[in-house]
């Protein structure tokens, strides 16, 4: 992806910014992006006209993208999260939530920059929570780079504009050229932005919406946005939001039952008794959670 | 193959499971196409499972186990398939309709008598996020089966006295 081999310039102090694109959307995958370049070439880089890529038109971007790719004294990485892995870390037993896995791409990607051999001593980052804390947690798990951590960094640090159109433009192709998990017949692709308020995103979440699946996996279950949606679907019940809902927080604790044994009979329980207990018989059939079936549904 | 119960006969429920399809629709092999999903779905019903639901083989291999990866509902699972134990199989049964067999209904007016309709060799069990293990609930229910293969066999003369020698030493 980025500039390889190393141009001579990456062994001078280097300064790097790291945006973000398609945080808030409900749909498709979000994308961490960096630039890079010499600490010397912080003037020129200034004189290249990017600006947040969120106050330009799709044309420009894209025009901005191909020029500083083309570039020799810039350098560039992206990290594409795909959909999937929003939602199922966001659903997972030990939920990771967003603002974590936004660190950690961008962790990522100076971890990635670094290891090409680039010499950053000073890292511009806009910030995903409380400012000082991430700095705080980049720092220390980078000790040789400067960060500097803003609000709205992307319209401050044309070195971070530069990174803002990196991630903005790779998040629109991407979705533009998204290949969709699922094999349903006329599936459409007007996704819209993917922003809940864009009225396509909306059209297409009403129109791709299945009673048992939800939606396609392009989709992140773990959005808000798609709770409502789930209001009239098939109900499908899993132990970890189980234990959330009786208070008990287990989710993250050890005392949790283990669901993994629904058994063979079949699916419509109740949430009680999801699993087979083996309860009453002798402990073989109990710790092997076998019960004896008298009635079927 | 088929018995006459009635619900008086036991404090349990009596009934038949017939294995061979004895009417025009043949029993359909599902062997590979079975699976056990973490989670209980409020739905008993036909749905384009195959449009949606897409396994993908992974890299990864635990216990000799070749885990596989699918998302439900926005959630990642990690499964494995395994072979129903030799001398075993796996069947999905069916009531047949009531009023074709009237005479098999019992005193509340259900049928207990079912019908194989498919049959699979081989099921792939998924867990939420966890890896496939040994200590998982399905293939530690196998462990019944030896066990039972056991205590149902018959029993010779000669083991009879055999374990009884034991018994006195």
């Amino acid at each position: 992806m980025g500039t390889v081999p190393l141009p001579q310039w990456a062994s001078e102090p280097c300064i790097m910014g790291i945006d973000e694109a398609g945080r808030g959307p409900v749909l498709g995958p979000m994308v961490y992006g960096c630039l890079y370049c010499a600490l010397s070439y912080q003037k020129t880089l200034a004189s290249l006209n990017f600006a947040d890529s969120k106050t330009l038109k799709e044309e420009k971007r894209e025009e901005l993208f191909e020029n500083l790719k083309s570039d020799p004294s810039l350098g560039w990485e992206v990290d594409i999260i795909d959909p999937r892995d929003l939602s199922a870390k966001m659903l997972q037993r030990t939920k990771i939530n967003l603002n974590e896995i936004s660190h950690n791409s961008a962790m990522g990607l100076v971890r990635r920059v670094l290891a090409l051999g680039v010499f950053l001593t000073e890292v511009y980052v806009d910030t995903v929570g409380d400012a000082d804390k991430y700095r705080e947690k980049l720092s220390e798990r980078f000790p040789g780079v400067k960060f500097v951590v803003a609000k709205k960094a992307d319209s401050l640090y044309s070195v971070v504009s530069g990174a803002s159109i990196v991630a903005k433009v790779t998040r629109d192709r991407s979705l533009r050229d998204w290949v969709l998990d699922e094999t349903v017949p006329n599936i459409n692709r007007n996704f819209g932005s993917g922003y809940p308020g864009d009225p396509d995103t909306k059209a297409w979440l009403v129109e791709n919406k299945h009673q048992l699946f939800g939606f396609p996996t392009l989709v992140r279950f773990s959005w808000g946005t798609c709770t409502p949606f789930f209001k009239d679907c098939i109900q499908v019940l899993w132990e970890c939001d189980k234990d959330e809902e009786e208070g008990s927080n287990a989710c993250n604790s050890k005392k949790q039952l283990k669901l993994s044994s629904v058994g063979f009979t079949g699916y419509k329980r109740k949430i009680e008794d999801i699993e087979s207990s083996g309860k009453g018989r002798c402990k073989f059939f109990q710790a092997r959670k076998l019960e004896l079936v008298t009635k079927f549904h | 193959m088929e018995k006459e119960t009635s619900a008086s006969e036991t404090a349990g429920v009596t009934g038949t499971v017939d294995l061979v399809s004895r009417d025009e629709s043949p029993v359909v092999d599902l062997t590979d196409r079975v699976h056990l999903l973490p989670c209980s779905v409020k739905h008993n019903g036909p749905s384009p499972v195959s449009d949606y639901f897409k396994p993908r083989k992974t890299d990864v291999e635990v216990e000799g186990m070749n885990v596989q990866e699918a998302f439900f509902r926005g959630r990642r699972l990690h499964g494995t398939t395994v072979p129903i134990p030799d001398g075993y199989s796996g069947y999905v049964l069916e009531k047949p309709q009531v009023g074709k067999r009237k005479k098999l209904q019992n005193s509340d007016g259900e049928s207990n008598c079912w019908q194989s309709r498919g049959q699979f060799g081989n099921i792939t069990y998924w867990n939420h996020d966890n890896m496939p293990s040994s200590d998982d609930a399905v293939l530690r229910s196998f462990h019944w089966f030896p066990i039972s293969d056991a205590l149902h066999k018959k029993v010779t003369p000669e083991e009879m006295a055999k374990a009884a020698s034991h018994l006195n030493k």
